[in-house]
């Protein structure tokens, strides 16, 4: 009796002195399944650790998002993640909270450089390593196809203006001529994250190019976008498509053995990893300024390894 | 312009605003696709006319309803968030009550939509603009609120008949494929250009846009033929979300942005007047085709893809200025 006692004062003590207050004011939410699994994610898992959490989402407004972080540095919150909504336009709030003593980590995309002093960490995936390992999926699988001399791939980018796009698509071209440097890329041309939009590329490509043997992705919504034109000209057979954020119509077309290989990159370890990182910070941790959440290869042989993604 | 017998032989000038005036666009369109097949030796290829046309297909089928809307005077800006609530709709209930119902409901709600915008319009004489401004945004609240962010997706792509819509091959000739899209973009041109040139209906639709007061004092009922008008655009709005959720087989919420103002775009470089009154069926998808030409010809030759739009500012400016040189008979302003 008395050790269920001591057990149970322990353990009150213990939340008594766990018990921070770390705010978030993410990006959009509603926008996208990765956003929203992200949310859920992260109020799941401050719910296991015992982390009061005040959430907030801009909806994409960057107005919205200085707001919410004025209100989240008036109400002294433990720390703050930020996802940022536009990394220019958050720079002099993130100041304002680093003025108010409250540690910042910023969530998933990177604010812009002159914001770096202001923040205690970067958490999130690291794209341009996402865009040099879809390069080294292309090539093996172009090597195993006995195409590493003489194959020809094209390429379809995010939105033009992301990090994000920008990022990987360097991280992918770099890497890919180190890797298969007699492999030539035919040509890039953006996708804008949109399916459909991708599918128009990729049909104008096969009009342009009798020949094309492979085919990178940004991400795979847009792939899967290049499969269904390819699908549709009879032609997907001879060509590699790799992609980047495993979503689940990709991990499909991957079982479907369509879809050649992706990056697994998880909301649920995104956002878990923002998290841990600030509580680290705020347990005195020394956490790295660039405090990337691992996202693997995944293809066709291993993806039994991965559950499909919720996105 | 009347002309009486007096006027001396027309100069060079006005011969020239004559032609380009009847025949505008089409010259446009046709100095353009000379153009590319000397740039691009694939450009002039069945195969990528037809790919051209496929493109533009559902842009197309959308412009189609605006041009109504257009000529009657106003503007429908809610197209864009309304083919995505309609795409999301009909790709989320076709795995829930099957293609069939998913097709009729999607049909149902956009005509319902449509009648929002032109009751507002229409009946209560609201500014067109504001109405359908302000319903983009209730619209793309609405997707996000069903779907709650999530992409939506067909599970079993290869073994519905919803394929047809949007990748469908009805015949072959040659190598060249005929596809779904393009015979239902145009077979709803030749049915909606009769519809709006050989009719009653269609009649009034002009008269309204043209001259709303005097469309009034003749006896016409104009806030049901704008309430008409705006059910038309909604209506080829499902048409165009079948078609897309067909060839995607998907979609995300967002899948319809910008839409409303490449669908304009299209309209206007076909010629139709955004004063309403003046237009055609004709008009819009030559514009349509404007529209597709420069996307696909622009990627043939290497430029970058958002040059396009440069190039598509530049030959609209060039069009509407010719347009109005056109009307007034001379190729600058009198002062």
């Amino acid at each position: 009796m008395m050790k269920r006692i001591a057990l149970t004062v322990a353990t009150a003590l213990l939340s008594l002195a766990a018990a921070q207050t770390i705010g978030i004011t993410q990006n959009n939410v509603g926008v996208d399944s990765y956003q929203t699994t992200y949310e859920q994610a992260f109020i799941e898992y401050a719910a296991e650790l015992g982390v009061d959490t005040v959430v907030l989402d801009a909806g994409g407004d960057e107005a919205r998002q200085i707001a919410q972080m004025q209100d989240l540095i008036q109400q002294e919150v433990d720390a703050i993640i930020i996802w940022p909504t536009n990394g220019q336009a958050v720079v002099p709030v993130v100041r304002q909270a680093d003025q108010a003593g409250i540690p910042v980590v910023v969530t998933n995309s990177n604010i812009a450089e002159q914001g770096f002093d202001f923040i205690e960490s970067f958490s999130g995936p690291d794209n341009i390593t996402q865009g040099a390992r879809s390069a080294e999926i292309m090539c093996d699988r172009l090597t195993e196809r006995g195409l590493a001399e003489t194959g020809v791939i094209v390429e379809i980018q995010g939105q033009p203006g992301y990090t994000t796009a920008i990022e990987r698509s360097d991280g992918f071209q770099d890497r890919f001529v180190e890797v298969c440097p007699d492999v030539e890329l035919l040509e890039s041309q953006p996708g804008d994250w949109n399916r459909e939009k991708s599918q128009r590329v990729m049909e104008n490509f096969l009009v342009k190019y009798d020949t094309i043997h492979g085919v990178y992705s940004g991400d795979d919504n847009m792939g899967v976008g290049a499969l269904n034109a390819a699908k549709d000209a009879g032609r997907a057979d001879g060509i590699t498509f790799v992609g980047a954020t495993n979503f689940a119509v990709g991990y499909e077309a991957m079982e479907r053995g369509e879809y050649w290989g992706s990056i697994y990159q998880s909301p649920v370890d995104d956002a878990r990893n923002a998290l841990d990182t600030a509580l680290a910070i705020l347990d005195g941790e020394d956490v790295p300024f660039l405090n990337y959440f691992d996202t693997p290869k995944i293809t066709q042989d291993n993806q039994s390894e991965f559950t499909k993604p919720v996105f | 312009m009347t002309q009486t017998v007096a006027t001396p032989p027309p100069t060079w000038q006005e011969r020239g605003l004559k032609l380009l005036r009847d025949q505008g666009i089409l010259i446009a369109f046709l100095l353009l696709v000379i153009a590319l097949a000397f740039a691009s030796d694939r450009f002039l290829t069945a195969n990528n006319l037809l790919g051209v046309i496929r493109q533009v297909s559902i842009l197309g089928t959308l412009a189609l309803g605006v041009t109504f809307v257009v000529i009657g005077g106003n503007l429908d800006l809610s197209v864009g968030s309304m083919l995505s609530l309609t795409t999301v709709l009909v790709v989320d209930l076709h795995d829930k009550i099957g293609p069939g119902p998913a097709i009729l409901i999607t049909i149902l709600v956009a005509l319902v939509i449509g009648a929002i915008n032109g009751g507002l319009v229409g009946y209560l004489r609201l500014n067109s603009v504001i109405v359908t401004l302000g319903m983009l945004s209730v619209l793309q609240g609405a997707t996000l609120i069903y779907t709650g962010g999530k992409n939506v997706d067909i599970q079993n792509q290869d073994a519905t008949w919803f394929a047809f819509f949007g990748r469908g091959q009805l015949f072959t000739i040659g190598d060249v494929n005929i596809n779904v899209p393009v015979v239902l973009f145009l077979g709803l041109a030749v049915v909606l250009g009769i519809v709006l040139h050989k009719t009653g209906f269609g009649r009034k639709v002009f008269a309204v846009g043209g001259n709303p007061v005097a469309a009034n004092y003749s006896g016409l009922r104009s806030s049901r033929i704008v309430l008409y008008t705006y059910m038309m655009s909604g209506f080829t709005v499902a048409i165009g979300a079948i078609i897309l959720g067909s060839r995607v087989m998907g979609s995300q919420n967002n899948v319809g942005e910008g839409w409303e103002l490449r669908v304009l775009a299209a309209v206007i470089l076909g010629g139709t007047s955004l004063l309403g009154g003046s237009g055609s069926i004709f008009k819009t998808v030559i514009g349509v085709l404007i529209w597709g030409v420069i996307q696909n010809g622009l990627l043939l030759l290497g430029a970058p893809y958002y040059a396009q739009w440069i190039v598509t500012w530049i030959i609209m400016i060039v069009i509407v200025w010719l347009d109005l040189a056109s009307r007034r008979g001379r190729l600058w302003a009198a002062t």
